[in-house]
């Protein structure tokens, strides 16, 4: 019954030879969520920009963009960005189509996409969180839009930190649905070596516990920040 | 073709309400186990729900549907397969469960101290007490969370495809690979996903208002 656990001589459990080749996914995995997770901001900021302005076709369009973005399935934006552009001549003779037929490119852009939707509710809630008394001094003070905006981002950015750091254990996670595109990342690799062997309990066994690692690792990093983001307000 | 993406809306309807209602369940469970007073009870589903918050869906999904062949396997040494469907379902429960246990249990703490102690003071059985005034004052607090955690729900059910259910996903990929036209079938796909969790959330609103309506 139980040699299945220590199957070799040695009588070291002989699962632990699966992690070398998980590791190896470690890379890219980490890749995908950094990249991800950059143009995820990059996209949320801009986004958010043009909510708080209200600019008139803009602020619609992006309405439009995060209801599509966060009401489908993270699997679908990824079969639609890496599948889809096939279905048109014009894109595959164009210049996109060197980066379209990327796998890794696909990953990172739909991710990013969807991240940066997410994330612009984010930043949006804690922007409506800052207290309009805020604004209204720095109108008092005659700074302009632009100076207004930059405090109240300033403020936001400390409080958006704790729930900022949920959604980038969540683009981590979603990272492991570029397996399903052919990416050899911590998934993609668990799923190779487990139709070689079928020894599924040990290989998705250290495939999870290397993602909660992880997601250990960044979830700690984050705290730290936000007890540093966040000390003023503990000092009297 | 559309036709077939319609019965497979309905697999991924089934799957998600299925697949919430035996969340709702162990959610119950695993927040009664979190706040119960014995340690044995406690340690167990703390750690049950941080490891399911922290691993992909996907791996979730998989470890269930191979890993239950396995464990079958070397209980019985024969290769007996489990339905996709209801290993989809225990996945997508599970995860339901381990973040929405989260949300009763701050909805039970939100809940005011003193009703339970007018309750006891009047002489109110215990069961009693829980059914009738702290259940029904939970739910208000709850029912924003449990909203949040059925449309992510809903979306994880497309990774269900994955494992070979039958669902929208599936068809949409089946669809896509036959007619060579990827972009307008994911594309139909989205949208009808789209359409379920805009339908869900107006429910949840109106829903919503009808909790609060003493507010």
């Amino acid at each position: 019954m139980t040699d299945w656990l220590f199957s070799n001589s040695a009588g070291m459990p002989d699962w632990f030879g699966y992690l070398p080749t998980l590791l190896q996914g470690v890379n890219i995995t980490l890749q995908i969520t950094g990249a991800g997770l950059l143009l995820g901001l990059v996209i949320a900021l801009s986004l958010t920009w043009v909510l708080e302005r209200r600019i008139p076709v803009l602020a619609q369009l992006t309405e439009g963009y995060l209801l599509l973005l966060t009401g489908t399935p993270l699997l679908v934006q990824i079969f639609l960005i890496y599948y889809g552009p096939a279905q048109f001549d014009w894109i595959k003779n164009s210049w996109a189509w060197t980066y379209l037929r990327e796998p890794m490119f696909c990953a990172i852009l739909a991710l990013g996409m969807n991240a940066g939707a997410y994330t612009c509710r984010l930043f949006k809630g804690a922007l409506e969180a800052v207290p309009k008394g805020e604004t209204l001094a720095c109108q008092a003070l005659g700074m302009n839009n632009w100076q207004t905006l930059s405090v109240k981002l300033r403020h936001a950015m400390r409080r958006v930190i704790p729930a900022y750091s949920n959604e980038v254990v969540l683009v981590l996670k979603g990272s492991s649905l570029a397996s399903t595109i052919s990416i050899m990342e911590i998934m993609g690799l668990a799923q190779r070596l487990n139709g070689q062997t079928y020894d599924t309990l040990a290989i998705f066994g250290l495939a999870g516990a290397i993602y909660l690692l992880l997601n250990g690792l960044l979830t700690l990093a984050f705290r730290r920040l936000e007890k540093r983001a966040l000390q003023f307000q503990t000092q009297q | 073709m559309l036709t077939h993406l319609m019965n497979a809306s309905l697999m991924t309807l089934g799957l998600a309400l299925t697949s919430l209602a035996i969340g709702l369940v162990l959610a119950i469970l695993l927040c009664g186990a979190e706040m119960s007073r014995f340690a044995l009870l406690r340690w167990p589903a703390n750690a049950l729900s941080t490891v399911l918050r922290g691993l992909p869906e996907i791996l979730v999904v998989f470890f269930i549907y191979f890993g239950s062949t396995q464990i079958l396997f070397l209980i019985t040494d024969q290769y007996i397969e489990f339905s996709p469907f209801w290993c989809g379902v225990t996945a997508l429960s599970l995860l339901f469960a381990a973040y929405s246990a989260q949300t009763l249990r701050g909805a039970l703490n939100a809940v005011d101290k003193g009703q339970r102690q007018a309750a006891q003071a009047l002489g109110l059985p215990a069961l009693y007490t829980f059914m009738h005034i702290t259940l029904p004052q939970m739910w208000r607090h709850a029912l924003p969370g449990l909203g949040n955690q059925w449309l992510v729900l809903l979306k994880d059910t497309a990774l269900v495809s994955l494992i070979g259910v039958h669902d929208l996903m599936y068809q949409a990929k089946a669809v896509a690979s036959r007619t060579y036209e990827p972009f307008t079938w994911y594309g139909i796909a989205a949208l009808i996903y789209l359409v379920i969790t805009v339908v869900s959330q107006q429910g949840l609103q109106r829903l919503r208002t009808r909790v609060t309506r003493y507010d």
